[in-house]
């Protein structure tokens, strides 16, 4: 994951990003941190294609997100899973259900599904509550839930965008552990956080936004001012 | 076939959950398919009406009594040399009142009265046209022999008025079914587009999850040529109840014209009918999708 000078404007005139170079081997943990408004979001939908950059070049597996067709875009998010602070589940769906969506609408054969969902369920401690519906998890288990979702796919990154910002400090390290986990499996983390706690503990990789800059990529805590 | 399953099922739901949007778009569709069907039917009835009728147009040319056998072959060679004329019949005075009386007497009439007056009718020429549409030619020439021909009877006036009715009835038609047909179009985008609101996570998880766009896309297209389908079947099943009273009354109006209500016109208006529900109700659902799902 790789991007050159990427500066995104929106047509209302709001440089969102400015000139951000950032390179992501495969493998790494990264955090992403910064104020609200500094440009973690645009990032986000940069990578997944959500959005395009105004200048520069976005590369995610080595295909150049700006010069990609718009039919392609599918297949490109197949191979990323998404993870958000309001876990987006249906809430009409069971667990299973939940997790299989994820494979039934981009058309994968009956046969191959029921392996892939159990796996999810198994990688993230929720195969006890697969027939429950949302509303029946605590928090921590819907965004479990989610994070399977995301890993049904068996995607090479997953972009977790502010996954404790509705839990619990406890359960928040619980779903860290798990993203974790993920990690070591071979599959590129990257984790929008304002959780400094979190970020300062684990020293991993930190980069930094502030008005749409990065101001810090290194490996520490989450200020290094204080 | 996966994708077939997955589109049917999302579709079938998404009806269910917009129930009372839905029932109403297939109501007004219903109804827009009647008056469809209707005209169809009507405009049908009166073109083979008009197509009877005008196989029946010959020109009568009513003859002076008294004016001489040899004239009255000469003009009749005459008319018979002309391009659109098929034949030429004369008619005496005596054939003429032979046929009124019998007419009279086969309705049941007592023709002794007539018995003993002087025969008023008049004797005539009857010519047959090739092409009925043609009869002003052949009109003029006859009303021209003034010292002949007394008195040709007006045929194309009548005919004229019975073809630009009709033609007056179908541009009403046309322009009153444009109107519900642009109505109903708007019902099945109203309608697919709440659909679309109820389903915006839905729809967002599956872009994020990668589904391509058909995956995004069908079920609601589907929704719209269900509402179609069931608008179409319902209105055919309602014609076919009301088909034989309608049938009655035709041949109690028309008598003894014969309307063209047979197997034809049927399989004319179940295409139409399920074509125009079809179509309209997968084009609301397109125009829907492609104006409210980005």
């Amino acid at each position: 994951m790789r991007l050159e000078g990427v500066t995104k404007t929106y047509p209302n005139g709001k440089q969102a990003l400015i000139e951000v170079d950032l390179v992501i081997p495969e493998g790494d943990f990264i955090f992403l941190v910064g104020p609200s408004g500094a440009g973690k979001s645009t990032l986000i939908k940069l990578l997944v294609r959500d959005e395009k950059a105004s200048e520069g070049r976005v590369e995610v597996a080595g295909h150049d997100l700006g010069r990609m067709k718009k039919r392609d875009v599918p297949r490109l998010r197949r191979r990323i899973g998404i993870v958000f602070q309001d876990f987006r589940l249906l809430p009409r769906k069971t667990v299973y259900e939940n997790v299989a969506f994820a494979l039934e609408v981009t058309g994968t054969p009956r046969k191959l599904m029921d392996p892939a969902v159990v796996r999810a369920l198994a990688l993230v401690g929720l195969t006890e509550q697969a027939r429950q519906r949302p509303n029946e998890l605590s928090g921590g288990e819907q965004q479990r839930t989610a994070i399977a979702r995301a890993m049904v796919h068996d995607p090479r990154l997953i972009i977790a965008d502010e996954p404790t910002g509705n839990l619990d400090p406890l359960i928040s390290w619980e779903i860290i552990q798990l993203l974790l986990r993920i990690n070591e499996m071979g599959t590129t983390v990257m984790m929008a956080t304002h959780d400094a706690e979190v970020v300062t503990a684990l020293r991993r990789r930190v980069v930094a936004l502030e008005d749409g800059r990065v101001v810090r990529d290194e490996v520490g805590g989450y200020h290094r001012e204080y | 076939m996966h994708f077939l399953r997955f589109s049917v099922r999302q579709s079938l739901q998404g009806l269910w959950r917009n129930r009372v949007m839905n029932i109403a778009a297939t109501v007004t569709m219903i109804l827009m398919l009647l008056m469809l069907a209707a005209l169809v039917i009507l405009i049908s009835g009166v073109e083979s009406g008009l197509e009877y009728v005008e196989s029946k147009v010959e020109v009568t040319a009513e003859l002076h009594d008294g004016v001489l056998e040899e004239r009255i072959a000469e003009l009749q060679t005459r008319v018979e040399a002309l391009a659109e004329v098929a034949s030429v019949t004369y008619t005496s005075k005596e054939e003429a009142l032979a046929a009124f009386l019998a007419a009279r007497k086969a309705e049941g009439q007592d023709t002794s009265v007539y018995t003993g007056l002087n025969n008023p009718l008049p004797a005539y020429l009857t010519v047959e046209l090739r092409n009925p549409r043609e009869s002003g030619a052949v009109t003029e020439i006859l009303r021209a022999e003034t010292g002949l021909v007394r008195f040709v009877p007006d045929q194309q006036t009548g005919i004229d008025k019975l073809v630009s009715l009709t033609s007056q009835l179908r541009n009403l038609g046309v322009v009153v079914l444009g109107f519900a047909g642009l109505t109903v179009l708007l019902i099945v985008i109203n309608s697919i587009r709440m659909a679309l609101m109820a389903r915006a996570q839905e729809i967002e998880i599956m872009r994020l999850v990668g589904a391509s766009d058909r995956y995004v896309r069908w079920p609601f297209i589907l929704e719209g040529v269900f509402i179609g389908i069931t608008g179409a079947v319902i209105t055919l099943l309602l014609l076919l109840v009301a088909s034989p009273p309608i049938s009655d009354l035709a041949s109690d109006i028309a008598g003894s014209v014969p309307l063209g209500f047979d197997s034809s016109l049927t399989l004319q208006i179940m295409g139409i009918v399920l074509g125009a529900g079809l179509g309209l109700g997968g084009l609301g659902a397109w125009i829907s999708v492609r104006t409210y799902l980005r």
